[in-house]
């Protein structure tokens, strides 16, 4: 008979996984995220519902234009391309004589500077120089003659013909350019070229991360706030209407936990008024407490204070009531009791509540500063949002969350520092980043010493990290 | 069992413990009760927890109190305490009315009720410095009083840090180090295991034999309940009366092999006859309802 051996199934109701899986499971649960947003991103058979533009060109008689950079559907694409090569056909045809020659000449300086996102794409041009029309005129020259070769973006055949075709009309015989020495008969358009894209609410990763770093460490133009000092103001609005909540809150909650009077006094009033959204108070705010950031603190205090309230007198109504009576038998006057019993008492769970409240507070940033006078983080997510440059709002909304969660992780670990007798967190993310941290230096460590030692040994040695991640009093 | 042995009869001391007993009657009574008396209003009507409760309990002497559960044990020595008022009726320690919980008459909860927040050698220290001793002359005291209950190792740590026994040994420390006339003590041990609860009997009456303290002690166990005691109050249940005072003729000091002597054995008898009266034996049994084969009787 075979010795029973300890299942190897990564999926056992209720049981604890070992320590070494659970790491893996912990940085799973944030690669799998941001694999399927690469492999979307970057798998061009993958959805990919737009072109891109490298090209544009206008087209007559058409109000809506498109410059390099927009999005198209990739249906309609075809029938835009298709579109621009009739529009060429006819001007070989020369069948658009209707047009005076100074309309002809507008026409084509628009044509000519159409070249300019593959000038400044390939690097020939620098951005504010893409108006330059003798710089442009210059590209022109280089591209038709041979002397430049664009590759990032390429010019498609198609259009690499259409530049010398083009070039042959332009040229003048000083070669340098000159607005009145543009030809009377009018040039071909550029024929739109682009690539398949993800529309632009879905940026690729690497681009969020460019210009997040971008963002992050350039100073802001025109004397703006930046990223740093816009964090640090969100910060300041989140952490003053939390602790002015706090402040009010706590003694209020924990008197209406220990004193019924108190408790009917406040809470049927409290459960009330924290059905009615704060946010609806934003404008009334906005004239009581003037535009700037008082009034943003104002609302994060009045979203988070009610429910403070609430769920202190609850942690404080739920502290063993038995402690309060041993007290009284050893002695303790009503007056000592809460002092000496109560806070301490409900200490690691109020603390514990603020923790929660304070991610609660964390949800209103984004509404607080939006009213009054834009501020902070949420007006760059609100700026760049309105010009679609979702690669700028990602990393700021990242940002957010990513501070949130490590202020509460943060003061998840302070918990276990601050009271001792409560022990460790026995359940959420800090544990799971604990075991995690342990569980890859233990596969890690599992993994060398099973090289060394050979696999008999390897079920004893992992064995009791899983006990240190799962052992509670 | 009364079948299969001869007993003798609970009431007969021998000359010790009849001498015990008259020594113990001529010290002077540290608290009593008269006509205590207990109602609740409820939806159902009135409900009445406990009539007519006469106690006077002497200095240093043990008493338990047992009953069918629901009797109004707890209750009774809650008022005891002075956590709960009488609805009719008084307490008073050494002649003076009870009104509110007090030092003087420390309790020991079954749910142990140790600040978790505060290590055992603060714990103790803390009916002392609501007394106002000072930091320095209560926690030498503290460190005594640790030391009785066998605890000097561990008086840096934290409640959650300790087993069962030893938590309840911490709450007798603690109870004791404000120097009460009565240790109310509400069925301390009912939540440990066998033999931890053995073990604590013997350090509650060594401690007891050292301490000078009035014991009144709560529990359902009939065996803890004869072990520990002078005196056992037998209450039954509704409405919660006095049903008996037995007096234990068990001499002391109290061993475990006593537990199969002819004495405890009698009063053990007579405590089952009025906790779980003879009549009551019919409503033990089942419905007859057998799943098994012919010939497979276990009895």
């Amino acid at each position: 008979m075979s010795r029973p051996r300890p299942s190897r199934s990564w999926f056992r109701i209720g049981q604890d996984v070992p320590s070494h899986r659970a790491g893996l499971l912990t940085a799973c649960s944030f690669l799998l995220p941001l694999i399927l947003w690469c492999a979307v991103s970057y798998t061009p058979w993958i959805w990919h519902p737009d072109i891109k533009l490298e090209l544009s060109a206008d087209r007559a008689n058409i109000a809506t234009f498109y410059t390099a950079g927009d999005h198209v559907s990739r249906e309609y694409f075809p029938t835009f391309v298709g579109a621009v090569r009739q529009a060429n056909r006819l001007v070989e045809q020369q069948a658009l004589a209707t047009e005076s020659p100074r309309q002809i000449k507008r026409a084509n300086l628009k044509k000519l500077r159409h070249l300019a996102p593959i000038a400044v794409g390939n690097g020939w041009l620098t951005p504010e120089e893409r108006v330059d029309d003798a710089k442009l005129y210059r590209v022109w020259a280089d591209l038709a003659e041979g002397r430049k070769e664009a590759v990032r973006p390429a010019l498609t055949p198609e259009n690499q013909q259409i530049v010398a075709q083009n070039w042959a009309r332009l040229r003048t015989p000083t070669g340098t350019y000159d607005y009145t020495a543009l030809p009377e008969r009018p040039l071909l358009s550029l024929v739109p070229q682009g690539r398949p894209a993800n529309p632009v609410y879905l940026p690729a990763p690497h681009e969020v991360v460019q210009t997040g770093y971008r963002d992050w460490t350039t100073p802001s133009a025109n004397d703006g706030p930046t990223m740093a000092e816009r964090m640090r103001h969100s910060i300041k609005i989140v952490f003053g209407g939390f602790f002015l909540a706090a402040l009010v809150g706590v003694p209020i909650g924990i008197l209406s936990g220990i004193y019924t009077t108190c408790s009917r006094l406040f809470e049927p009033f409290i459960d009330f008024f924290r059905y009615m959204p704060a946010p609806a108070f934003g404008t009334l705010l906005v004239a009581v407490f003037m535009a700037h950031d008082a009034p943003k603190i104002a609302l994060v205090f009045l979203g988070t204070v009610f429910q403070l309230i609430l769920v202190v007198a609850k942690t404080t109504r739920q502290l063993d009531r038995s402690l309060l009576e041993a007290a009284q038998t050893l002695g303790a006057r009503p007056r000592h009791l809460l002092a000496r019993v109560v806070v301490p008492g409900i200490l690691p769970d109020l603390y514990n509540d603020l923790r929660i409240l304070l991610g609660w507070a964390w949800t209103w940033l984004v509404i607080a500063e939006l009213i009054g006078v834009k501020s902070g983080l949420t007006e760059f997510i609100e700026t760049q949002g309105r010009f679609r440059n979702f690669d700028r709002v990602y990393p700021v909304i990242i940002a957010i969350g990513l501070l949130g969660f490590f202020t509460d992780q943060i003061l998840a670990f302070g918990r276990a520092i601050f009271f001792p007798w409560v022990g460790t967190p026995s359940r959420g993310p800090a544990k799971w980043i604990l075991q995690g941290l342990r569980g890859v230096r233990s596969f890690f460590g599992s993994a060398i010493r099973d090289r060394e030692m050979g696999p008999r040994r390897v079920a004893n040695l992992s064995s009791p990290s899983v006990a240190g991640g799962g052992a509670q009093p | 069992m009364s079948a299969v042995l001869d007993l003798p009869d609970y009431r007969e001391q021998s000359p010790t413990v009849a001498a015990r007993f008259q020594k113990l009657k001529e010290r002077p009574v540290v608290l009593e009760t008269h006509g205590l008396a207990k109602r609740f209003v409820t939806p159902h009507g009135r409900v009445s927890a406990l009539e007519d409760i006469h106690l006077a309990v002497h200095r240093r002497e043990f008493l338990t109190i047992i009953g069918p559960s629901g009797c109004g044990k707890s209750t009774l020595i809650r008022i005891l305490a002075g956590l709960e008022s009488a609805t009719e009726g008084r307490v008073l320690l050494d002649g003076h009315p009870v009104t509110g919980p007090g030092s003087e008459r420390g309790m020991v909860f079954q749910g142990y009720t140790l600040f978790p927040w505060l290590t055992v050698k603060k714990n103790v220290m803390f009916g002392l410095q609501m007394k106002g001793q000072g930091g320095g002359e209560a926690d030498s005291q503290a460190r005594q009083w640790i030391d009785l209950v066998g605890l000097s190792r561990f008086e840096n740590s934290y409640p959650h840090q300790l087993s069962g026994g030893m938590k309840q040994r911490v709450a007798i420390a603690r109870a004791l180090a404000t120097q009460p006339r009565v240790l109310l003590m509400d069925e301390p041990f009912g939540a440990l295991d066998a033999q931890t609860r053995c073990q604590m009997q013997s350090y509650l009456l060594q401690i007891w034999r050292n301490v000078d303290v009035t014991i009144i002690f709560i529990t359902h166990d009939l065996d803890e309940a004869t072990y520990l005691a002078d005196r056992i109050l037998v209450l039954e249940a509704n409405p919660g009366r006095m049903r008996e005072v037995i007096e234990v003729p068990v001499p002391r000091p109290r061993e475990v092999e006593q537990i199969l002597s002819p004495e405890f054995l009698a009063t053990r008898k007579r405590l089952e006859e009025l906790i779980h009266p003879p009549g009551d034996a019919r409503s033990d049994k089942l419905p007859m309802l057998k799943l098994t084969r012919v010939g497979d009787e276990v009895e």
